[in-house]
């Protein structure tokens, strides 16, 4: 089946099978391969993307359902690599991957979070994300969402707090 | 000019660290196995890993990249340790540049020098401190020497900073020096500069890996591809031990995408366009499975366990079994279990192979390219040097990575369909058939003197093989009878109790069991310092204070130990008094000369314990990145919270139950305990630091847990009642 969607504000076009998970399409059709696969359950959220703005877990979520809707995922999170999203310049401060793998998808999480949350307690952002991560980056994690939300409030205009 | 001691080197050399080899077994024949045995095993705990290097000959380390940069090929994997950044810190020490100046790689089995045994043990760094810094002062020398011959001065007049080289008038980068030489000057083995001369040990450094984390490059070996690359499942057996008994293909065969099902006795693989069809495809097969035997767990548990299986002992001072024997009836003896565990890496483990004109290249993020290649080449009829390992990133490892199984059902695949193909286990599987870390029990008793002090205490520890079990060793069975390296890590009691015994019961599980981040040291721990915690609490002594008595001692090891307790007893403020609703414990311990102890405080909730705070005192020697230390040890810890509360291998109707992360829950962001790591430097040369931290966060846990309800849980993870 031919599906239409935009891809990091690109539009594109894939014939796949329509009921093949968005994450398999942007990683091997698309070859955008920062979109991991974890679990295939949406249980891990290593597969974490946006659509139309929303923070979905890829692994299962059929491509047909994307048809002219608007994807984006890390690749597409900043406009370069000199101007970095929050997320991205506090997942640098805070030194926070280690293996890495995870972080792709807690970092598409964590940025919907942080759009929707304007001043998160702590408790709110452990109880925001449920992704998981083996090697234990969550204290580092929890400190990059604070700091990318003190970041966010210092840039948007003062009407809008 | 060129000073005396120099020759010329038309072919870049450089040295090799010797190995450390276990040179107890030719003594076996005189001293008889017990003793020998005991001997190995406290060699086994005492010594500074070894980095075996492979392919000795003359392979390149270190190169100078036309864009005045130094590319270093690591021996070892970067799973997520961080040790790339080490290693780019120590060589920068030597070599007279910035960080950003060095950019570390894998090395691969076609062009250079990877590690023949794994990467693992903590290891890394140490084994490598010396022999970096080594080879960089070596290059510097000699391109110093070469920039002295090639402006006619000496070379004690030619300086080095930030890549260049320079002496009066001349200039030269060390990129420009290395294309326009052909003979180099070989200069004599340079003396190492001191630490107190260090420029970037010690600093706070970002990771160097961290811009390619947080674009999310493809640098995992499940992100790579070939031209022409094709996908396959393989089929494998939910049930344990089991055997295909009858299988229908028919429906796989249909689905959209799949090319073809391979059946061959020992590989039934599919393949196709993509990996989704190729699950489809996978899921689609009919199998009637042969289930020899329909294991439960109450059988599994029953399998390990003191008394059952070869008794082998690991350490004997005084006559502590003679004495608990005679006194029976004043011993005090506890049990203690740990379960069966998952690694549960975040990227299943897999591989992409290409075989061609009887050529193999597998690319893949293992601990040990050599072994697997080894493997690899045996399983296929190979020459090994037809074999090559690309390595790249893990997504995380802890041992599962030893792994061998993909590897070869890949390179077995394409040769078969003549094409590359990528070769993956979905999560069920990584679940279903991992190698896992095996259970263990253990037993331990003690006398308590007149006195309130601990005069005889034993422990028995069972568990099957772990790091014996996947490193093919004549030796283990025969000669050692128990899988010391790992399995009775950390078995031994390192506090001064004039009679003390260790005892291994050797046994085994119908599951594949081996190594985990930790292993032994993590089991081991569990028992004694949760048994010391209860010692204490019966003589009346705080659990520190009894500690630091029980260590004292000239030894350096001790005075370590002692340093680090103090400090954990005043960074913890162990002295105030608690909140209220929260409950405080402690444990200590040495995992091969690495003294990390943790205060653990908790809080309980409907029965669900909450950890709240962890404060983590380490000394692992010199720190070459103390914030490189604190993420190993803040991921050790949460890491080890989930073995405490969450990890479980569950088996019904010989099938393992725990088929994805919903049945396996581990730590997410809302059990994240406010944690406080403080570094000690207690040696002038760096110790391991990935495992060590997780092994004393259950026992303290578990202290927290008594001190708060009074309920003593000896069972891994900890159930409240």
């Amino acid at each position: 089946m031919k599906i239409d969607f935009i891809v990091n504000d690109k539009p594109i076009s894939v014939d796949v099978d329509p009921d093949m998970p968005l994450l398999w399409v942007v990683r091997d059709e698309l070859g955008l391969k920062a979109t991991k696969y974890g679990c295939g359950k949406a249980l891990c959220g290593a597969c974490t993307l946006h659509l139309d703005g929303d923070a979905i877990r890829s692994c299962s979520f059929p491509v047909q359902y994307v048809a002219n809707k608007k994807v984006r995922t890390l690749e597409g999170l900043c406009l370069n690599k000199e101007t970095l999203h929050p997320i991205q310049q506090t997942w640098i401060d805070e030194n926070v991957p280690q293996c890495g793998y995870c972080q792709p998808g807690f970092m598409m999480a964590a940025a919907k979070f942080i759009e929707t949350n304007d001043n998160p307690t702590e408790e709110e952002i452990k109880s925001g994300i449920t992704n998981i991560c083996r090697c234990g980056t969550q204290p580092r994690i929890i400190k990059a969402i604070k700091r990318a939300v003190a970041i966010k409030q210092s840039t948007q205009p003062k009407d809008k707090l | 000019m060129t000073t005396a001691n120099t020759k010329k080197l038309s072919r870049r050399k450089f040295f090799q660290r010797g190995a450390i080899v276990l040179g107890g077994v030719i003594v076996a024949t005189y001293l008889g196995r017990g003793v020998i045995r005991r001997f190995a095993a406290q060699l086994a705990e005492d010594m500074d890993a070894p980095a075996l290097i492979a392919n000795n000959e003359s392979l390149i380390w270190f190169e100078i990249l036309p864009d005045n940069t130094v590319l270093i090929k690591s021996p070892k994997i970067e799973m997520g340790q961080g040790i790339f950044t080490g290693f780019a810190m120590l060589a920068a020490e030597e070599l007279d540049v910035s960080l950003n100046q060095i950019k570390v790689i894998h090395a691969n089995t076609a062009d250079g020098p990877v590690d023949r045994i794994s990467t693992g043990g903590s290891s890394s760094t140490s084994s490598l401190y010396k022999s970096i810094r080594e080879m960089a002062a070596y290059i510097r020398e000699m391109l110093k020497e070469t920039a002295a011959k090639k402006w006619s001065v000496s070379v004690f007049k030619v300086n080095t900073q930030d890549g260049i080289l320079s002496s009066e008038a001349h200039k030269i980068t060390y990129a420009d020096l290395a294309k326009s030489t052909i003979e180099w000057e070989e200069p004599a083995t340079p003396e190492l500069r001191p630490a107190s001369q260090f420029k970037f040990v010690g600093k706070e450094v970002k990771r160097t890996d961290l811009r390619p984390k947080v674009f999310g490059e493809p640098i995992y070996a499940i992100d790579q591809s070939l031209p022409d690359m094709v996908y396959a499942t393989l089929l494998q057996s939910p049930y344990i031990e089991a055997i295909i008994r009858h299988m229908e293909i028919k429906e796989a065969l249909k689905q959209l995408g799949v090319i073809r099902v391979i059946q061959e006795e020992d590989l039934v693989a599919v393949i196709a366009k993509n990996r989704y069809a190729a699950e489809k495809g996978l899921e689609k097969i009919r199998v009637e499975w042969d289930i020899p035997e329909k294991w439960q767990q109450a059988e599994i548990e029953k399998l390990t366990k003191v008394g059952v299986g070869n008794e082998v002992s690991v350490q004997k001072v005084g006559s502590a079994k003679g004495i608990l024997k005679e006194n029976n009836d004043e011993v005090f003896t506890e049990q203690y279990r740990t379960s069966i565990g998952a690694h549960a890496h975040m990227e299943p483990n897999g591989a992409i192979a290409n075989y061609h004109n009887g050529k193999l290249k597998i690319i893949i993020g293992t601990q040990a390219p050599d072994l697997l290649r080894k493997a690899v080449a045996s399983a296929l009829d190979l020459s090994v040097d037809d074999v090559e390992i690309e390595l790249t990133f893990a997504g995380g490892a802890f041992g599962r990575r030893m792994d061998t199984k993909l590897a070869i059902g890949a390179a077995r695949i394409s040769k078969i369909i003549g094409k590359p193909v990528q070769l993956f286990n979905t999560r069920e599987q990584e679940f279903l058939n991992g190698v896992y870390r095996p259970q263990t029990h253990h037993v331990l008793a003690a006398k308590i003197s007149q006195t309130g002090a601990v005069e005889a205490v034993t422990h028995d520890q069972a568990t099957p093989d772990q790091i014996f079990a996947q490193i093919p060793a004549d030796l283990g069975p025969t000669v050692f009878g128990a899988d010391f390296i790992s399995a009775g890590h950390g078995a031994s009691i390192m506090y001064n109790v004039e009679n003390k015994a260790a005892t291994m019961w050797h046994n085994k599980l119908p599951i594949e069991v081996g190594i985990w981040r930790g292993v032994g040291m993590f089991a081991n721990t569990f028992a004694i310092e949760s048994f010391f915690n209860e010692l204490a609490y019966k003589t009346s002594n705080d659990p520190i204070a009894f500690r630091i008595e029980l260590l004292q001692g000239k030894e350096k090891i001790n005075q370590r130990c002692v340093k680090v307790l103090e400090t954990l007893r005043e960074k913890s403020e162990w002295n105030q008094t608690k909140a209220g609703g929260i409950g405080r414990g402690m444990a200590i311990c040495n995992d091969r000369k690495t003294i990390s102890a943790v205060v653990a405080e908790v809080k309980v909730m409907d029965k669900k314990i909450q950890v709240v705070k962890i404060t983590q005192v380490i000394d692992a020697g010199l720190a070459i990145n103390p914030d490189g230390i604190r993420m190993q040890v803040e991921g050790a810890t949460m890491m080890g919270i989930t073995a405490a509360l969450y990890e479980e291998i569950i088996i019904e109707d010989a099938r393992i139950i725990n088929s994805n992360f919903d049945k396996y829950p581990m730590v997410t962001l809302a059990d994240t305990p406010k944690i406080n790591v403080v570094i000690v430097e207690g040696e002038v040369v760096p110790l391991g630091v990935g495992e060590p931290p997780l092994s004393p966060v259950a026992p303290a846990i578990a202290a927290a847990v008594f001190d708060l309800t009074g309920q003593r849980l000896r069972s891994l993870p900890m159930k409240l009642s």
